[in-house]
């Protein structure tokens, strides 16, 4: 009886310790790194995948929960295979995605794909380090910035007070109960919140009664975490727009202020020679006013027109650091520079279909996907099907052209682009730092015949015209040639 | 009393002389802009045209027409035509410095902004992960054809980038990338 009872004990723990460790195993089998498994995904998944939408192959949020494991471990290492021995799923997936096959990749192991499961399957969001997002953070923002925004910012007193650390200050029971109806709480005689209203003039702060409990502690998480970089080096760059405003306020003030000086001196002094100078002033500064005015005829710099989408060129060019011609493709051939045709735009926006990056001048997410949406909607593209539609008139979108010559002036694209190798920026100035484009240059004959003076033209990588250089740079006694003694000033070359 | 107001009204003609009334949303006045000095009564390049049903300058080109000195592609835009430009599609142009030089030049600007300047998939747009996925050169079964039919066509994600390239072009291209293929293994 006893040795059954010990046999029994140890078979007991035999198979306790067997299923333990199958246990553990499956366990170790199943569990995937997700970090992992993204860097796996980015790398060899998402040229087809997203996790939410459509793109060239379906969508991979929670795949795992749809299809069995063993299945997509067969699929991703060989669908080819799995289509061929006529399994129902792989051949109904093939044919709805255009029997475009997917790539096998037997390079993955199990493990691997398990990594990329636990990825696609997870709730949690990854940022780009692969640390998990704070969500709190984003949602916290977004509703700072639809909500709060219009009378609050977090660095500085607005029409409200500034909200950055906010939570330092007062507790959360108070803040929430004040953001849901501040008049109520004033009215009951709450101390701190009287002396808000007090020192803030009386305006009384609107009820946000619809903000969840959630809503507003991600608010406060918000603004305790405080703004990225960005968006204070905005501010500071708007600063700078107001002072030079002002300073130009100053200056018109103090020229008024003397004109009138001026003007009182010669109306009641007797001294003819004060007079005589005063009047010759005034004529001067009048002449001079003439001659500005004259001048800026027909001139555009700062030109600034409001284009049918607003396309911003610093996300484009300055934050995503496309080179100009990717776009203006046609600058190294053409005399024009073209606006590119919406064919190159859906290079990128077939799977761009949404904002990502830093919200600029208080725009926010929506109104970004609502300008990429325009694109969509002048060609046709569908984008929860990522297809174009069938039948689709495509409609143009009608940009306005912002450096205008006048037409008895030609210029050539390429011939500054390709054979001067002058860059963009040189006439187009820092285009890449500019939400809105605006002319830079002034574009007119002196600007150009300035240029034309002072550049050299570069002789050692332009063998075409190699010897008329050498036989020129001979000729002037020089080594150095520029534009203008190459011809670039004679009348016909421009004006033909 | 008199004189002050007399005086102000002074300072304030004086002050709203110096403010410029230019709108930066429209184009400045120009001297005699009707008279076809600054805009002759041809069309530009992207104006609107009446001439035309669908009321655009830039038309297409008549279907089936073929520009001087274009040479038509054959191979479709298709599994069957990527795997036959892979096995049969030659370059057409020497290979030297000056065609490899072009193609860098060209390379770093169509291509390097998702295929990193060395062609290993991380280019400035594959780093701020606007793109993913973008393949290493090294890790890919490309020749020479296939690495033009897809500059052609675009494949998967990518797009067409014809539009943006001439045909010599492409094949220089085509060169620099084999270059950094051969670079990366």
């Amino acid at each position: 009886m006893r040795s059954v009872l010990k046999h029994n004990q140890q078979k007991r723990l035999v198979i306790s310790l067997f299923l333990f460790l199958i246990f553990t195993l499956t366990i170790k089998a199943q569990e995937g790194d997700p970090t992992k498994g993204k860097e796996l995904f980015n790398a060899n998944c998402a040229a087809c995948h997203q996790l939410e939408n459509r793109l060239v192959g379906p969508p991979l949020k929670k795949i795992g929960e749809k299809r069995d494991q063993k299945w997509l471990i067969k699929w991703i290492k060989d669908s080819q295979a799995l289509i061929n021995s006529g399994d129902k799923d792989a051949i109904a997936i093939f044919e709805e995605y255009n029997k475009i096959p997917m790539l096998a990749f037997p390079n993955l192991s199990d493990q691997d794909v398990i990594d990329i499961l636990s990825y696609t399957d997870t709730d949690q969001m990854l940022g780009a380090d692969g640390k998990p997002i704070d969500e709190a953070y984003l949602n916290g923002k977004k509703v700072f910035q639809v909500n709060c925004a219009a009378c609050h910012k977090l660095e500085k007193k607005l029409i409200g007070p500034p909200l950055g650390n906010i939570s330092d200050k007062r507790q959360m029971p108070w803040l929430k109960s004040f953001i849901k109806d501040s008049q109520a709480m004033i009215k009951s005689g709450d101390k701190d919140a009287v002396a808000i209203y007090e020192e803030y003039q009386k305006v009384l702060m609107l009820p946000f009664p619809q903000l969840t409990e959630k809503e507003i502690e991600d608010v406060i998480h918000y603004t305790t975490v405080g703004d990225n970089e960005e968006s204070i080096q905005l501010d500071a760059e708007m600063d700078n727009a107001d002072l030079e405003l002002y300073r130009k306020w100053i200056v018109r003030f103090v020229i008024a202020l003397i004109s009138l000086i001026l003007i009182i001196i010669i109306l009641s002094t007797k001294n003819l020679l004060l007079k005589f100078l005063s009047i010759a002033m005034i004529v001067l500064g009048l002449t001079y006013y003439a001659f500005s005015w004259l001048l800026q005829i027909g001139v555009d710099d700062g030109y600034q027109p409001i284009q049918p989408i607003a396309f911003s060129h610093k996300i484009h060019s300055g934050d995503n650091k496309i080179n100009c011609q990717y776009c203006h493709s046609s600058a190294k051939h053409s005399k024009t520079s073209e606006i590119p045709s919406v064919n190159v735009c859906m290079n990128c926006h077939k799977s761009i279909s949404e904002y990502k990056g830093i919200l600029y001048d208080g725009y926010d997410k929506a109104f970004y996907d609502g300008e990429i949406q325009k694109i969509y909607d002048a060609v046709g593209w569908d984008k929860a099907n990522a297809k174009y539609k069938e039948n689709f008139v495509q409609k143009p979108i009608q940009w306005i052209r912002v450096h205008n010559l006048a037409d008895f002036a030609y210029f050539n694209h390429a011939q500054h682009v390709t054979a001067g190798k002058v860059e963009c920026k040189t006439c187009h100035g820092p285009v890449e730092e500019m939400q809105e484009v605006s002319q830079f240059a002034p574009l007119t004959m002196g600007w150009c015949v300035d240029c034309h003076r002072t550049t050299e033209v570069s002789m050692a990588t332009n063998d075409y015209y190699e010897e008329i250089h050498k036989a020129l740079a001979k000729k002037l006694g020089t080594e150095k040639v520029t534009v203008a003694q190459m011809g670039g000033l004679e009348c016909g070359k421009c004006h033909h | 009393m008199k004189l002050l107001s007399k005086y102000s009204i002074l300072f304030l003609i004086a002050l709203s002389l110096l403010i410029s009334c230019k709108d930066k949303r429209n184009p400045n006045y120009q001297y005699m802009a009707n008279k076809d000095m600054y805009q002759s009564s041809g069309y530009e390049t992207y104006s609107k045209n009446p001439v035309f049903k669908d009321s655009i300058s830039a038309q297409k080109p008549v279907v089936h027409s073929i520009a001087r000195g274009k040479i038509p592609y054959e191979y479709p835009d298709s599994e069957l035509g990527y795997e036959s430009a892979k096995k049969n599609l030659k370059s057409p142009i020497v290979k030297d410095d000056k065609n490899l030089a072009q193609g860098k030049y060209l390379f770093e600007i169509y291509c390097s902004t998702c295929h990193g300047i060395k062609g290993d998939g991380q280019g400035v747009l594959s780093q701020r992960e606007k793109f993913l996925g973008i393949p290493n050169y090294k890790d890919r079964q490309i020749t020479e054809g296939s690495i033009y039919h897809v500059i052609m066509y675009g494949r998967n994600l990518m797009g067409s980038h014809a539009s943006q390239l001439r045909e010599n072009e492409r094949w220089q291209i085509v060169q620099y990338v084999e270059k950094l293929k051969s670079e990366l293994q």
